[in-house]
C-alpha cells in the first residue's frame, strides 16, 4: 500500500540525512492529509450534534420520505427538498456536460493558442462572479423566455408528455435552475477540462498522427481515453459543486416545497431551504436543528453520490 | 501506520498551541467603549446612520453594525457575541425566555401589490380584498382566479401567486394578518428578498404579492413603483372599499399606520434587542436612539412610532437593570 | 486508389466536420450566453463606477443612497480571499505532493483522500459558515477578518487540492519512477520533480479557488461579518465585495441598486486582473514542464 516504504530500500545506501529528512517531510505531508479527515469528521460531527433535537420529535426515516414542511407545527419532510435538490442538479449536468465537454475539446485540440488566451481568463471571470448576479440574470433573461417562450411551446409540441406540462406558469422553475446551474458549472467544467486535455502527453498525439490517423481520430482513440477518468472526475466535482450551489438557484427555482411533476414546476432544493431560513431562524432551536439536519442529508446525498461515481470510475479503469 | 498516529498527536499538539494562541490574542482585542450590533438586514440602514449620527456626538464610542438576518443578530446576542440585536419580526416565546430584552425603535408595514396593467384592475380595486378572500388565495388556495376573485366566473385568468422564499419578517406579517398563520403556510412561487418579489409582480399582469412600505413606494415621487398598484383593502370592514382604502401616496399610507387604520398586523414593530435590561454605553445609545435618533426614522422611509409607544419603550429602557 | 478506403476516408472527414461543428457551435453558445451575462453587468454597473466609488468608505445614509463608497468591501474581500487562498494553499500543497509521490495513483488511502475532499467541495458554503461560526465561537473570537479566513481557507481547500491533484494526475507517471529510479528520495522527488509539474495546475486551482473564496457571500457572512469600517487589524469585523452586491440589491432604491452592479463589476475586475496575472505566470513557468 504504502510505495514510499518500498522504495526506501532501494535508496538504503544514501545519506542517512536525506532519508531523514524524507521521513519527516513525510510526516509533514501524511498530516496534513489527515488534517483533511480531520475537517470532515468536524464538520459531520457539528452537523450530528445541532441536529440532535430534531431526532427527539422526528424519526429520520420521517424526515426523508414526509412531503410536509411546516416547522411551526412539527412537520419535518424533507422528500420535496430531496427532489427538487435531485431535478435542478442532473438538469443543469445534463445541459452542462454536453456544452463543456465539447468547448473544452475544441479548445484543447483544435483552437488556436490566441484564442485559448482569450477564452481562459474570460472562464475564470465566470467562476467568480457572484452567484446573485447569475441569479439575477436568469429572472431577467431565463425565467421569462422560459415563461413565454419554452413552457408554451413545449406543453404545444409535446402534449401527452406530463414532463412537459405545467400548471405554473410563471417561469420560475426547475428549467429556469437548470440553466442557471448549466451556467454556473460550465465555466469551472471548461477550465477544468482543458487543463486535464492538455496534460495529456503531446507524445501519444504525435504517434497517433505519425501512423496516419487524423486529428479527430487521434482525439477519439487516444486523447479522451487516456483523459477519461480526468474528465469524469472533473465532472464529479461539477455535480458535487452543483448539489451545493445556493443563491443563484434559488432566485429563479420558485422554491415551492411539493413534488414536482414536471420540468416547468417550481422546486425546492436543500441548498436553498437552509440558505432561505438560517440566518431568520437559528436563534429558534428545533428550527435550527431542523435545517441543520437537512444540511447533513445534503451531505450524505453528495457523499453517497461520489462514492457511486469512484466505484464506476474504478470499474471502467479495470 | 504508526507514524501516522504520531503524526495525529502532532497535529491536535498544534492545533491546541495555535487555538490558545488566537484565543490569547482575542482577549485583548476589544477597544472600550466599542458597541457591537448584528441582524436584521431591515434595520441595517437605518442602524448605520444610526452609528454615524452617535459617533460624531460621542467620539469616544466607536460603532461596529453587522447585518447577517435577525435570527443571526437574536442568537448573537444571546450569545454575548454583540451587545444589541437588530429585529425585523416578532420574537418567539424560546427567544424571549432565554433573556431577549426588546425595545421597538421605528415601524414598518406590509401592503398588497397587483400589476398596474392587469386587465381587471377597476374593478378588483372597486371590490377590494378583505381577509377572506387572501385566505383563498393564500392560505387554502381554492380561490385560483380573477374571476372568483371578482365573483365572475366567465374569467378563468389564473391568479399568480408570489410569496417572500427567505424567512421575513414581511411575509410573517402578511400571513399573521390574513389567517393567524405562519409564512410556512404561505401558497405560492417563493422570489428572494423584497425587490425579488416586487419585480416578480412588475412583469407578471395577473400576479399578486406583497412587499415592505419602502418597497411599494418610489423614493423620489413617493407614489407606487411604476407597474404596481397597492391593493385596496376593506379595512373597515363595511364590505366596501371607501377612499381613505386606496393608498395612492406613501404620506397616506404613513398616516393609516400611524392613525391606526392600517391594522397591527401587516404593520409591524423594529426591535433591538440586548441580553438582559442594557446598562452603561448600550443603555446611552438605545436611550438617544429614542430620542434625538428619531429624526432619523421618517427620512429614511421608516414610519416613526406613536408617542405613547415611544414613552413606553423609553420608560422601558429607563427600569435599572 | 480503393473506392471502400476512399468512402471510409470521406466518412471519416465527414465526422470529424460533423464534431468539430458541433464543438465550434457549443463553445460559441457558452461563449455567447457567458458574455451575454458579462454584457448585463457592464451595462448596469458601469455608469454607477466612479472614483468615489472604490475610494471610500460608506458614509451614514450610504444605503439609502447618499455619499460614500465601497473601498470597505473591497479591501475586505482582497484581504478574505487572499488571505484564505494563502492559508488554504499551505496546507494544501502538503496533502497534493503527497498524493503525487508517496501515495500509489490507486491506493485505497489516496482514494479515501480524494472522495473526502470532494464531498467537502459539495458541501454549500453556508454550511461551511456555520461551521466557522462555530469554531469561531469555541476560539473566543467574534466575528473578524482572521475567522473569515479561517472559513474561506476551509471552504478553498479542497478546491485547491483537487485541482492541483486533477493535474498532477495525468503528468507521466514514468517522470516520477524515473526520479526514483536514480536514487532520489520521495521528497526530492517531490521538490525537485513534482513541484515544477505543479505549477500551471497549481494557478489554475489557485485561480479557481480565489474566484470560489471573493465571490462567496455565506461562509463570510457568519463569520467576517459585514460593517463599514475598514479593518486595520486580523480581530476585527470586514465587509466583502459579494455582501455588499447582496445588501444593495435589497435596498428599495434604484441608484443604490445600480451601485449593487457596480459593486460586481469591481469584483469581476479584480478576478480579471489576478487571472490575467496568472495566465501570465503559467506561460512563464510552462516552458519548464517535462512532458
Amino acid at each position: 500500500m504504502n510505495v514510499a516504504a518500498g522504495w526506501s530500500k532501494r535508496v538504503k545506501s544514501r545519506a542517512q540525512t536525506r532519508k531523514q529528512r524524507n521521513r519527516a517531510a513525510q510526516r509533514l505531508f501524511a498530516g496534513s492529509a489527515a488534517l483533511i479527515f480531520l475537517v470532515f469528521f468536524a464538520i459531520v460531527t457539528m452537523l450530528v450534534q445541532r441536529s440532535l433535537p430534531l431526532w427527539q420529535s422526528v424519526s429520520p426515516q420521517q424526515f426523508i420520505t414526509g412531503r410536509v414542511w411546516k416547522p411551526d407545527q412539527g412537520l419535518f419532510g424533507l422528500l420535496p427538498f430531496i427532489l427538487g435538490t435531485f431535478w435542478t442538479t442532473g438538469l443543469g449536468i445534463a445541459f452542462a456536460l454536453p456544452l463543456s465537454l465539447l468547448s473544452a475539446v475544441y479548445l484543447a485540440e483544435y483552437a488556436r493558442p490566441l484564442t485559448r488566451a482569450v477564452i481562459k481568463p474570460v472562464l475564470d471571470i465566470l467562476a467568480g462572479i457572484p452567484s446573485v448576479i447569475y441569479g439575477m440574470w436568469g429572472v431577467l433573461v431565463v425565467v421569462p423566455a422560459v415563461q413565454n417562450i419554452f413552457a408554451p411551446s413545449f406543453s404545444r409540441a409535446f402534449p401527452h408528455a406530463g414532463l412537459f406540462q405545467s400548471g405554473n406558469p410563471t417561469g420560475f422553475s426547475i428549467i429556469s435552475a437548470g440553466i442557471v446551474l448549466a451556467l454556473m458549472i460550465a465555466p469551472i467544467l471548461i477550465a477544468l477540462m482543458v487543463e486535464i486535455l492538455l496534460a495529456v502527453p503531446a507524445g501519444l498525439r504525435e504517434a497517433s498522427m505519425a501512423v496516419g490517423a487524423s486529428r479527430w481520430e487521434t482525439i477519439k482513440y487516444v486523447v479522451l481515453p487516456k483523459a477519461a477518468s480526468g474528465l469524469i472526475a472533473a465532472l464529479i466535482l461539477g455535480t458535487s459543486r452543483a448539489l451545493g450551489e445556493t443563491m443563484a438557484v434559488l432566485m429563479v427555482v420558485g422554491n415551492v416545497a411539493t413534488l414536482p411533476r414536471s420540468l416547468f414546476d417550481p422546486a425546492y432544493p436543500i441548498p436553498a431551504l437552509i440558505a432561505n431560513n438560517y440566518g431568520e431562524m437559528m436563534s429558534i432551536p428545533l428550527y435550527d436543528s431542523a435545517i441543520m439536519g437537512a444540511a447533513l442529508f445534503l451531505l450524505v446525498i453528495v457523499l453517497f453520490f461520489n462514492i457511486l461515481s469512484s466505484l464506476v470510475l474504478r470499474r471502467m479503469l479495470k | 501506520m504508526k507514524s501516522e498516529i504520531r503524526t495525529h498527536h502532532r497535529w491536535i499538539f498544534w492545533l491546541i498551541l495555535i487555538s490558545t494562541l488566537l484565543a490569547g490574542c482575542s482577549g485583548s482585542a476589544p477597544k472600550p467603549e466599542t458597541i457591537t450590533v448584528s441582524g436584521a438586514f431591515a434595520l441595517y440602514p437605518l442602524m448605520t446612520q444610526w452609528a454615524e449620527a452617535y459617533q460624531q456626538v460621542n467620539p469616544a464610542v466607536r460603532i461596529d453594525v453587522t447585518a447577517g438576518g435577525a435570527g443571526k443578530g437574536i442568537s448573537d446576542t444571546l450569545a454575548g457575541a454583540v451587545d444589541i440585536g437588530m429585529v425585523s419580526r416578532e420574537l418567539s416565546p424560546e427567544e424571549l425566555n432565554q433573556g431577549a430584552f426588546p425595545v421597538a425603535v421605528a415601524r414598518d408595514a406590509v401592503f398588497g401589490t397587483l400589476n398596474a396593467a392587469n386587465p381587471y384592475l377597476d374593478q378588483i380595486m372597486q371590490k377590494g380584498f378583505n381577509q377572506r378572500l387572501l385566505a383563498g388565495i393564500y392560505i387554502t388556495g381554492e380561490i385560483t382566479t380573477w374571476g372568483q376573485v371578482l365573483g365572475k366566473p366567465g374569467v378563468t385568468d389564473q391568479i399568480r401567486v408570489f410569496t417572500r422564499s427567505d424567512s421575513a419578517g414581511a411575509a410573517e406579517m402578511w400571513a399573521l394578518y390574513i389567517a393567524g398563520k405562519k409564512q410556512s403556510d404561505l401558497l405560492g412561487i417563493g422570489v428572494n428578498a423584497d425587490p425579488g418579489i416586487l419585480e416578480a409582480v412588475i412583469k407578471d399582469p395577473l400576479a399578486i404579492g406583497y412587499n415592505n412600505l419602502n418597497y411599494v413606494f418610489d423614493p423620489q415621487t413617493q407614489k407606487p413603483v411604476n407597474g404596481v398598484v397597492i391593493m385596496s383593502l376593506d379595512l373597515n370592514g363595511s364590505g366596501a372599499i371607501e377612499a381613505d382604502e386606496i393608498f395612492a401616496d406613501k404620506a397616506s399610507a404613513i398616516q393609516a399606520v400611524a392613525e391606526g387604520r392600517y391594522p397591527s398586523p401587516p404593520a409591524r414593530d423594529l426591535y433591538l434587542i440586548t441580553k438582559g435590561s442594557p446598562g452603561g454605553a448600550v443603555k446611552d445609545f438605545m436611550i438617544w436612539i429614542l430620542n434625538d435618533g428619531q429624526v432619523y426614522v421618517e427620512t429614511n422611509g421608516y414610519i416613526a412610532l406613536n408617542p405613547e409607544q415611544l414613552h413606553e419603550m423609553r420608560s422601558r429602557l429607563d427600569v435599572q437593570p | 486508389m480503393n473506392p471502400k478506403r476512399g468512402t471510409r476516408r470521406r466518412l471519416a472527414q465527414f465526422e470529424e466536420a460533423f464534431w468539430l461543428t458541433l464543438m465550434r457551435l457549443a463553445l460559441l453558445s457558452v461563449v455567447i450566453v457567458l458574455g451575454w451575462i458579462l454584457a448585463t453587468l457592464l451595462l448596469k454597473g458601469l455608469p454607477a463606477i466612479n472614483w468615489e466609488l472604490i475610494s471610500q468608505p460608506p458614509q451614514g445614509g450610504y444605503y439609502l443612497g447618499g455619499k460614500g463608497g465601497i473601498l470597505n468591501a473591497l479591501l475586505g474581500s482582497i484581504y478574505l480571499a487572499g488571505g484564505g487562498t494563502l492559508l488554504g494553499l499551505i496546507f494544501s500543497l502538503p496533502v497534493v505532493f503527497y498524493l503525487a509521490t508517496y501515495l500509489h495513483h490507486r491506493s485505497r488511502q489516496a482514494a479515501l483522500i480524494r472522495l473526502m475532499l470532494d464531498v467537502l467541495w459539495g458541501i454549500p458554503s453556508i454550511v461551511y459558515g456555520v461551521f466557522g461560526f462555530l469554531i469561531m465561537l469555541s476560539l473566543g473570537l467574534r466575528a473578524s477578518l482572521l475567522a473569515g479566513i479561517i472559513t474561506l481557507a476551509l471552504l478553498e481547500l479542497p478546491i485547491l487540492i483537487r485541482g492541483m491533484d486533477e493535474f498532477i494526475r495525468t503528468t507521466p507517471e514514468e517522470l516520477v519512477q524515473s526520479s526514483l529510479a536514480v536514487g532520489a528520495t520521495p521528497l526530492e522527488t517531490t521538490l525537485k520533480v513534482v513541484s515544477r509539474q505543479t505549477l500551471p495546475g497549481l494557478i489554475t486551482a489557485v485561480l479557481l479557488a480565489f474566484g470560489r473564496g471573493i465571490g462567496d457571500a455565506a461562509s463570510v457572512l457568519f463569520t467576517a461579518g459585514y460593517t463599514d469600517h475598514i479593518p486595520t487589524s486580523l480581530f476585527e469585523p470586514a465587509a466583502s465585495l459579494p455582501l455588499a452586491v447582496f445588501f444593495q440589491l435589497g435596498t428599495p432604491f434604484p441608484a443604490v441598486q445600480q451601485r449593487a452592479y457596480a459593486s460586481a463589476l469591481v469584483l469581476t475586475i479584480i478576478i480579471l486582473f489576478i487571472s490575467l496575472l496568472g495566465r501570465w505566470l503559467v506561460s512563464h513557468f510552462n516552458k519548464f514542464l517535462l512532458r
